[in-house]
């Protein structure tokens, strides 16, 4: 079997055809454009043209070559999610969100002020996530949102997931909007169901996003549909789990200039003495951090509290000044490059608070509670202790071989509030040095076994 | 009316998860809709789930002797988070020690619950009472 995968990056767009027999995965051909954002189409095609040299969207039509896409371009999918109770609806419909490949622009809780309507119609994100109650729960704050929502000049597409109870109603009320109806994201307490909105977010993404932004023309072309890049890369870290052995537990790192992207596969089952409090965690999960970043969001990034930029700094043999100027100037100017000593450990630094942040944020904490017996512990989110394997992924961590995320993590044990932080205590650390993540999960939505193992067998270490 | 929604748990740092399991299985067979959070539940984790779920009720459990400790504070909670009018139980081993159960039934009253229950308290009387509470509360 052909198959050409192909990503279209922020930067660059990225393409591959690959031959796969079996297991076997070989590689074909390579080629790289600059994302063409005036029109994605025009980058997408110069790839596919070099990669496949002979006729590739007719052998696509005729079924000779098999083609998968993804898109992060012009800032990735924007969601805001709103819920009924932060650590409930909401938190259900964040998760839905980020495994769905979105950024979370804004969140909410409750019920939506005037000031929560005013900033959502300032900054529309693509899609609002709006959810709230079980079935057969509460209906008040929800009818309460889609009013408030109907009545407000929000534009942009709204996917309602929330009590079924009132569906009809808040279709009703939100008539003269775009509203996709997707199932309750929890329909029973404690029974989180968010595959329904991540589908709904996709199929969104795929009817009313992909026209605007040029990808309505290869659709066309080819028959094909894309998908968000990190849609397809949290299904990737699930067919590594389920297909390659030894890998049932890892987490999948992945620094961009704007956002870091955190990705864990872990088991769930609690530790001897560990009560396990809140949601159920899935077996996969991504995060995303707008705020931490190496370019755009490298300023910000720089700020961390001052403990955790001290050590940074120290670390990377910088001084304060140096480095809020170097990363106030990466702000200003994405296009940097890294091009002295000096200006490489900038980057090591931002790196590695971006690292250690954005992998602290993603796991989960167990907290002393005394109890008449003596200590028992509480768990709340994922337990990443025991993952023994860790994979920098991404242009900027899979070529950088002097990068060990080891040392950022290991000073990370203790949270703000004295919780034990739940990250990877001791583990080998691997690039995805040609930067082929994106394109095999592209290839695993054709033969997700085969392109697990070609995806690891290719790591470094 | 349909079926009355009812949030369960053991407060606090209590772990006595028995009694939680038969007093779901109890109220259950009865007719209502029970919620069940387990053991080592917090105060807010049982108003979270009573918000999302339209819960009537909130049913707490204290079995290790620090009920008078985990309890305490619950209505305003409530009161402070939107649930106006929810039916708040308590019941198992509420103090240490031996105390009359008049006296405890007054402490814990004085705390906002509707009503108080010792641990040998007939499972399907609550029920009734439940339901009847509910109806009144609505
Ligand atoms: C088994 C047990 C344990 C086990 C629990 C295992 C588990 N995971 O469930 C272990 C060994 C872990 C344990 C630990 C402790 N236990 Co213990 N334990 C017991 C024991 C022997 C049985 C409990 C039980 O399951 N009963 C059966 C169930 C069905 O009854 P129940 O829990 O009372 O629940 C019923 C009623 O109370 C009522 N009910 C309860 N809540 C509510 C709420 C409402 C709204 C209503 C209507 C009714 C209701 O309905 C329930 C169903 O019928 C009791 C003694 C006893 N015979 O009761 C002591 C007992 C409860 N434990 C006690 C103590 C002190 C402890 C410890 C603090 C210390 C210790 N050394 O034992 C620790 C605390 C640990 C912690 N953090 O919670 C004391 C509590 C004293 C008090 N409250 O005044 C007891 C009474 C023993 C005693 N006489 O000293 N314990």
């Amino acid at each position: 079997m052909k198959v050409v995968a192909i990503d279209i990056g922020s930067t660059w767009t990225k393409g591959a055809a690959f031959s796969v027999a079996g297991d076997e995965v070989e590689l074909l051909a390579r080629a790289t454009h600059p994302t063409t954002v005036a029109n994605l189409a025009d980058g997408f095609f110069e790839v596919l043209q070099t990669v496949v040299p002979d006729d590739a969207i007719g052998r696509i039509r005729r079924g000779e070559l098999r083609l998968h896409y993804s898109s992060s371009a012009k800032g990735g999918l924007a969601v805001a999610a709103l819920g009924l109770v932060p650590e409930v609806t909401l938190e259900i419909g964040k998760l839905a969100a980020q495994s769905a490949g979105a950024k979370l622009t804004q969140v909410f809780a409750y019920r939506l002020t005037r000031a929560d309507l005013a900033r959502l119609e300032e900054m529309p994100p693509d899609i609002l996530l709006f959810a709230g109650g079980t079935d057969g729960g509460n209906t008040r704050y929800v009818l309460a949102n889609a009013e408030a929502i109907a009545a407000s000049a929000l534009d942009c597409e709204i996917i309602y997931a929330g009590n079924r109870d009132v569906a009809d109603e808040v279709a009703a009320l939100l008539a003269g909007k775009r509203l996709t109806l997707a199932a309750n994201l929890l329909p029973a307490f404690n029974e989180p169901d968010p595959e329904p909105a991540r589908e709904a977010i996709r199929a969104v993404f795929l009817r009313a996003i992909v026209r605007g932004k040029g990808l309505d023309r290869i659709v066309e072309a080819t028959g094909v549909e894309p998908l968000p890049t990190p849609y397809a890369m949290l299904d990737y870290v699930e067919a590594i789990r389920t297909q390659v052995p030894g890998w049932e537990a890892f987490m999948l790192l992945d620094v961009g200039g704007a956002t870091t992207d955190v990705y864990s596969a872990c088991d769930s089952t609690a530790e001897p003495g560990v009560v396990v409090r809140g949601l159920p965690e899935p077996p996969v999960r991504r995060t995303v951090e707008g705020d931490l970043g190496l370019r755009v969001s490298a300023a910000v990034t720089a700020q961390a509290e001052p403990a955790t930029l001290d050590a940074a700094l120290t670390r990377a043999g910088l001084s304060a000044e140096v480095f809020a100027e170097a990363a106030q100037r990466r702000a200003a100017s994405p296009e940097i490059l890294a091009d002295s000593e000096a200006e490489r450990w900038v980057d090591i630094a931002l790196a590695g608070l971006c690292v250690a942040q954005a992998c602290e944020r993603h796991t989960g904490r167990h907290q002393p509670v005394h109890t008449p017996e003596g200590e028992v512990r509480v768990q709340t989110g994922r337990n990443l202790k025991t993952v023994g394997k860790v994979i920098g992924s991404g242009g900027w961590l899979g070529r950088q071989a002097d990068f060990d995320p080891r040392p950022w993590l290991a000073g990370r044990v203790l949270d703000a509030r004295g919780r034990q932080v739940l990250l990877p205590r001791r583990f080998d650390y691997y690039r995805d040095e040609d930067n082929l993540f994106p394109l095999l999960a592209n290839l695993a939505r054709a033969c997700p076994r085969a392109a697990a193992r070609a995806g690891v067998a290719r790591l470094k270490q | 009316m349909s079926q009355p929604t009812a949030v369960l748990g053991v407060i606090g740092s209590d772990c006595h998860a028995v009694g939680n399991k038969i007093i779901e299985f109890a109220l259950s067979q009865a007719g209502i809709h029970v919620v069940n959070l387990g053991v080592m539940v917090s105060q807010d984790e049982f108003i979270d789930a009573a918000i999302e779920t339209g819960a009537q009720a909130i049913l707490v459990s204290s079995i290790y002797g620090h009920g008078e400790i985990d309890c305490n504070g619950l209505r305003g909670r409530c009161m402070e988070r939107g649930l106006d009018h929810i039916v708040l139980y308590v019941g198992g081993n509420l103090v240490i020690g031996k105390r009359e159960f008049g006296e405890v039934e007054h402490l814990f009253k004085e705390m906002g619950y509707d009503r108080v229950f010792p641990p040998t308290v007939d499972l399907s009387n609550v029920a009734q009472c439940l339901k009847q509470d509910i109806a009144a509360a609505a």
